[in-house]
Parts: structure tokens; sequence; C-alpha cells
């Protein structure tokens, strides 16, 4: 899919921690292989047991909108064209107490509301320094 | 009681609108520090710390030699975040001078924003691609402090049912101070709860006027030791307590559940009550740093001021407003009225309530606080004792 807010918007810089969770095209979060904590953002190190064993599981895909705001001041050019658009946390199925950013699309932007189911999608981009393909998650409502 | 050390002067350039100051940055540091000077009685060669936060220009080195400072013996900056360490600067004056380091140090603060831009502009982030701790949200729009102080806002509104109007009375709390206030930047420009509604979102649930402004300005204080302030001709302003500081995991920049939503304050409330050996109802007079209204109410629940069953009467109907209020509150006007020096001001003005000097003078003032900026860890407290 197109990107919500414009596909010239800035896109993540990849590094070895975002690279799973924006290029997958599924809900990668980082888990301690040691102790089973989820921690988001990445890490080097495990927050609950300074274990150094953590790889990317894959999640469900779905999750409840924990908050949103509805964002009416562009802070960039870009985003002029694009208010009034719509900023969540969400609370990521099957990593217990991780919290993600993001999006709310394929919606009005007066329909979003804490609580509410959602499920990932995701928006079509290419890394501009190394041509990786990227696939940005987004959530759309579920209910 | 645990601080040892005194605010024995004060001093700020005039504040501007945002790009509106004729003098740089630098200059207009200089003119804060050789202020508070003139007002401890001080001469510039005398002091020898220096102490700001943030993304300071103004190097120390570069002002030590500026001003002439025959030493300088203590220059440091608190770690993290923003006006969340305003108060974290007494914190650092007070081990500096307490601990022998230093004699007569100067905590800071300048901004020139036409000059240099800050966050509200969305400068820096023009680029392409977004670094890795902001690539989790400014692909998505989620760019300033505003956006993600709203998400906490909205979460603990939902949660405990508070209204805009709590918001609004945060606000209008600020206005009708700064209204006594000829420093203030909204000086004369009084403001309503219809004003404040029909004001312009920038991001719900903030209004316009739910938002601190952005200027050019400078304030600056200078701490010492108690047997060093007998010498100076002007009131010294104790250091009661100061706290600084964050709890346990709380998701730097995702909003991990274990702290959403919250402002990080429980932690810097219980140090500064334990350390102080006093309670919220024992404050005489709040100043406290409104990066937006929404953190205010959520942080005065977190330091104990109220629970947020509570909160819209503890803050409507006037409560906070004018010398005579429940609790006089950002008396000056603060960062959404008088003006926005980081927080520092803030701190200005309660030392300046301790001292009897404010526009907005409480009554009987024996304990002065001022709080950082909430939302953003490492959080800040000091609280100012009866002058001496
Ligand atoms: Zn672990």
């Amino acid at each position: 899919m197109s990107r919500y807010l414009g596909d010239d918007f800035i896109l993540p810089g990849l590094t070895p921690n975002n690279t799973p969770f924006f290029t997958a095209g599924s809900i990668q979060i980082q888990f301690c292989d040691d102790c089973g904590h989820a921690q988001h953002p990445p890490d080097d190190l495990c927050y609950a047991c300074q274990g150094r064993n953590l790889s990317f599981r894959t999640c469900p895909g779905t999750g409840r909108v924990e908050s949103c705001a509805r964002v009416h001041h562009p802070l960039h050019p870009a985003l002029r064209e694009r208010v009034p658009y719509v900023i969540a946390i969400v609370s990521v199925d099957g990593a217990p107490g991780v919290n993600v950013q993001g999006n709310v699309v394929h919606c009005d932007t007066s329909s979003v509301r804490i609580g509410q189911k959602v499920r990932a999608v995701y928006e079509e981009a290419v890394d501009p320094h190394s041509g990786t393909k990227l696939l940005i998650p987004q959530w759309e409502p579920a209910d | 009681m645990h601080g040892r050390a005194v605010v024995v002067g004060v001093g700020e350039s005039a504040y501007y609108k945002h790009g509106g100051s004729p003098d740089t940055e630098f200059q207009l540091a200089c003119t804060a520090i050789r202020n508070a000077a003139e007002d401890a009685g001080l001469e510039l060669r005398q002091l020898d710390g220096l102490i700001s936060y943030m993304d300071n220009r103004n190097s120390p080195l570069r002002l030590a030699d500026a001003l002439g400072f025959e030493e300088l013996r203590w220059s440091s900056t608190p770690w993290a975040g923003g006006g969340n360490n305003s108060s974290a600067t007494m914190h650092l004056a007070d081990a500096a001078v307490s601990g022998g380091h230093a004699n007569y140090v100067v905590a800071f603060r300048a901004l020139a924003q036409g000059q240099f831009q800050r966050l509200g502009s969305g400068a820096g982030l023009m680029a392409g691609t977004a670094p890795e701790g902001l690539s989790w949200g400014l692909p998505y729009g989620l760019m300033s402090p505003a956006q993600e102080c709203a998400l906490q806002t909205n979460r603990w509104m939902h949660d405990h049912g508070v209204s805009q109007e709590a918001l609004a009375s945060v606000s209008l709390a600020c206005y009708a101070n700064a209204q006594r206030n000829p420093r203030a930047v909204r000086y004369g420009r009084p403001l309503t709860r219809e004003d404040y509604h029909a004001s312009r979102w920038i991001v719900e649930p903030f209004h316009l006027f739910d938002c601190c402004m952005e200027n050019d300005g400078a304030a600056a204080l200078i701490i010492t030791t108690p047997e060093r302030a007998k010498d100076l001709p002007g009131k010294a302003v104790p250091i009661v307590a100061t706290a600084q500081g964050k709890g346990p995991e709380i998701g730097l920049t995702t909003f991990q559940q274990r702290w959403f939503p919250g402002m990080y304050y429980e932690n810097v409330g219980r140090i500064l009550w334990e350390r102080a050996g006093v309670k919220p109802a024992d404050i005489d007079v709040l100043q406290m740093y409104e990066n937006f209204t929404g953190p205010v109410v959520m942080a005065l629940c977190e330091m104990g001021f109220c629970e947020p069953a509570d909160v819209e009467a503890f803050v409507g109907d006037g409560r906070l407003e004018g010398p005579d209020a429940a609790l006089p509150f950002n008396t000056s006007g603060g960062n959404i009225a008088e003006a926005y020096i980081h927080g520092l001001e803030m701190v200005v003005e309660a030392v300046r309530q301790v001292r009897g000097e404010s526009t907005c003078q409480a009554k009987n003032v024996e304990l002065s606080l001022a709080v950082g900026g909430p939302g953003y860890a490492p959080g800040s407290a000091v609280l100012f004792g009866p002058a001496i």
C-alpha cells in the first residue's frame, strides 16, 4: 500500500536493530532467549536479565489502540496536505508489555478510539541508501 | 532537610517573542549572568562555576573567559531530555558548593530561537531518513513533544474521566498571573475560557493555549554557601531539598506499558518529600513547568498534590489563580504566559516568592517549590525555604 503520510515522507534509516521491524512484512519484536522477556525498541542487551541471546519473533500482527491523538499542526512541509492525521500507541498481541508507535489507517481520523482492536498492514517503500525494500508496519481497524 | 546551599542572586535578560531578540544567545546569557551577579553583590571575577542543560550552545569556557572569571572550578550539565532538568540545575549547584568544589556557582539557560531553531519548528527533521532512535516515531509523523505528551494525556484523561476543563484551568491560571507581571511576553493579553476553547488545535487534546511559548531570553541564578552569603547584602534563599531521577524501565522512546501513561514524577516527588521532611499540603507556592497543560495535571497527581479523581476541582474555579489562590501556582505566568526560558525563569520566580518580590506575591511563603518539565526523564524539583 502507499504511505499514509505520502510516499516522500521521512523513512526509517535502517540499522541492525530496526531492520526486522521495518522490512519483514510482519510484526517483529525482540525477545530474550534466556528469560523470555519481550522488549521494544530492540537493544543490545536484555533489560530483564542482561542476557545477550536476543532474537526477533514474529507476532500475530494484531493489537489494541492504547492511545491515539489527532495531529492538526503540521511540523513538516510535507504534512500540510495531510493534517489532520492520527498517531497511535498500539499494544502488540504476543509480546507482553510491548507498545509500538504508528498511525491508524483506512478509517476516518475521528473514529479511532482507545481500546480499539487493530491489525497490521504494511506500507511499501525503498531505502534510498541500500535499495532494500521497506514494509513499514501500520494499523487498520479490526472490529 | 538536606540542602546546604543558598541562592544569593537572580537575573534575567528582557524576554522576547520567538526571534525577537536583538542580542545573540551568547549575549543574552552574559546579560542574565551579569544581572544575577549584580543582584548578589558579587564581582563577575568571583564566579567560579557554571551549570546549564540540554542543547546549551554557550560553552562554559567561552563564558568564563568572556565574563572574566578568575577560575572555573565547576562545570556540569545533567544528562538527557530538556526542561525536565530545569530544577536539576539546583541539584548540581547544591552539590557543587556543599561539597566545597566551588564558591559561587551560576546556573543559567539562554535561548535565542530566531538564531537557533528548536523542537517546535521540526527543524533538523527534514532529512530523508530518521536515525535509529527517531525511526520508531518519525516515519509516522510522531515527531514533537506536544504529540508525545498528547498521547500520554489522552490515555490518562480517558482512564480517569478528566475533562478538557482541567487543562483549560491550568492555562487560564498562567494567563491570569501573567497579567500582573510586566516582564511577561503575554502581559496585557488576558485569556478567557471562551478564547481558550476557540483557539486552534495543535494536537488533541492540546489547543494553542495548552502549549508553552517559544521565546528568546536568558535567566540565571547564583548559588553559594550560607557562610559566604553572610558577607553579601541581599537575602539568601536556602535550597531545602532537591530531587532528580527516574523510576525503573520507563520505555525511553516508545511509551512501554509499565509506565504508560505517566509523567515519571512519582519518584521525584517521593525523593523530594523524604529529603525535605514535608508533604505536598505544606507547599506555600508552586511553580510547575508547563510544556503542556496535560502533563501538569498528571504530574500534580503523581507528586501527591491530589488524586486524579479530584484534579478538576483541585485546579478549577480559579483555585490556582492569583496571590490568594488555594495553591498559588506559576505566579509569573510560567512557560505558557511569562516566557519560555526552558523553565529556569520559573526557578527564578520560586526564589522571588521566598524573597517577597513576586508580582503575584503569595502570603507568608516558607516553602516554595519549582518542578521541572513532566513527561521526560530524569525529572527534577527544588524546594526553597525561608530566607536568611
Ligand atoms: Zn533476559
